[in-house]
């Protein structure tokens, strides 16, 4: 399984879950809910990785330390889709987009007005 | 002479050349090589600003008639400056670089994250990702390991041809590095100073690269699912009145995929062949014949 589907699977894991899980509970999760049977230690490296990368918190909980995400799978989204959308023109040639950019409050004003349809 | 000739050049393609030529609608069919226009102006404009710094000292000193000292002196101001304005170009060109690669490897990496795999198993295309939400959407980030992003808001509002149409044209973008000619532009707006600048060249080789990505897409799946796509995806998403610009560059992309023209053969060599003789004419003309006397007389 390639590291990047393992990343996605875990977060998936953490952002279904909500609360705070220990290595060992995600661990388990795998296995029971998703069929996957990986090691304790490739889980606990995913985990730190995602940690280094800003997604997930660590929470130290005793002497174990627990992990959520930083955001809702639906605020990370969200955020991501305003970054995608946003930027002035002149600072950022790194998307390429579609069709073009928004200005700021054309883009607040679209969000809200899809998010209600939907 | 040299140095206002020079100079008067410089003025002309930074200043004049712009304006009217990102009005024109005559690149529209000739986009590629329309990009390849707007670089070689980008480039001779700088060029001439060159050559007015170094050519001028020595046109100075043999009309003052100084000696030898001042020559020196005005050789070694000119360099300066000449340095300054090369730094400032690959300055800006570095923090674009380095601020576009920051902002692709995030949303590489929550793009990843977010992906529901499971809704993009018939689209077969492994760099694709597929976000949860309404808000249609549709963008590529490019790099090593570049991404095709779509919303499920856009897979709803897209047929199977139009999704197909979207991916040939980000692919377009993503295949001829498109991003690196846009990161260009961009520094150099970014490093001609604030009263000086334009726009134009910016927006224009903008829309003329969304054109050429068009095109590319419509030679695979035609023309109709690519101008479907189009209205579909902005109609969706309310454009504020401030956005005119990009409402003005969606029509003209539309009546381009609504009348598809055969590409001008012509057309092309003619802007190509402008855009080397800018390259090369000045040199040959002003710089060469320059350069024989300005050897005798600086100090070196
Ligand atoms: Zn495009």
């Amino acid at each position: 399984m390639a590291l990047g589907d393992l990343e996605r699977e875990i977060m998936t894991v953490l952002w279904e879950t909500y609360l705070p899980m220990t290595v060992r509970e995600v661990h388990q999760e795998l296995a029971r809910e998703r069929h996957r049977d990986l090691a304790y230690t490739t889980v606990m490296t995913v985990l730190d990785r995602l940690a280094k990368k800003g997604v997930v918190r660590q929470i130290k909980d005793g002497r174990a330390y627990k992990y959520a995400p930083m955001q809702s799978r639906a605020e990370m989204t969200a955020a991501l889709m305003m970054d995608a959308l946003s930027g002035t023109p002149d600072q950022d040639a790194a998307l390429a987009h579609f069709v073009g950019r928004l200005p700021p409050e054309a883009l607040r004003a679209a969000l809200e007005a899809i998010q209600r349809q939907g | 002479m040299t140095a206002l000739l020079l100079g008067a050049l410089g003025l002309t393609l930074s200043l004049i050349v712009p304006g009217p030529l990102a009005r024109a609608h005559w690149p529209d069919r000739a986009p590629a090589a329309a990009v390849l226009l707007w670089q070689a102006i980008t480039l001779a404009a700088v060029l001439s600003a060159l050559g007015v710094v170094l050519a001028a000292p020595e046109e100075l000193t043999r009309a003052l008639g100084s000696g030898k000292p001042v020559a020196a002196a005005a050789l070694i101001g000119a360099l300066a400056v000449a340095a300054v304005i090369v730094l400032r170009l690959l300055v800006s060109l570095w923090g674009v670089s380095r601020r576009s690669r920051a902002r692709r490897a995030r949303h590489r990496l929550l793009v990843d994250l977010l992906d529901r795999a499971e809704q993009r198993q018939e689209l077969d295309a492994g760099h694709v990702r597929v976000l949860q939400g309404n808000l249609p959407l549709a963008y590529c980030v490019p790099g090593r390991e570049a991404r095709v992003v779509l919303s499920d808001g856009a897979l709803r509002l897209l047929d199977r041809e139009q999704v197909d149409a979207v991916l040939a044209h980000e692919q377009t973008h993503l295949r001829h590095r498109h991003e690196v000619v846009m990161e260009s532009f961009t520094a150099f707006y970014r490093a001609v100073p604030a009263a000086l600048r334009s726009r134009a060249p910016l927006d224009a080789v903008h829309l003329l690269l969304e054109m050429v990505a068009d095109d590319a897409a419509s030679k695979r799946t035609g023309p109709a699912p690519l101008r479907g796509a189009l209205e579909r995806l902005t109609d969706a998403v309310p454009l504020a009145e401030e956005v005119m610009p990009e409402e003005d560059s969606r029509r003209r992309r539309t009546a381009r995929l609504a009348a598809p023209q055969r590409p001008s053969r012509m057309l092309t060599g003619a802007v190509v062949a402008a855009a080397v003789a800018l390259l090369v004419l000045p040199t040959v003309i002003l710089v060469v014949p320059w350069l024989g006397q300005a050897l005798a007389v600086w100090p070196l």
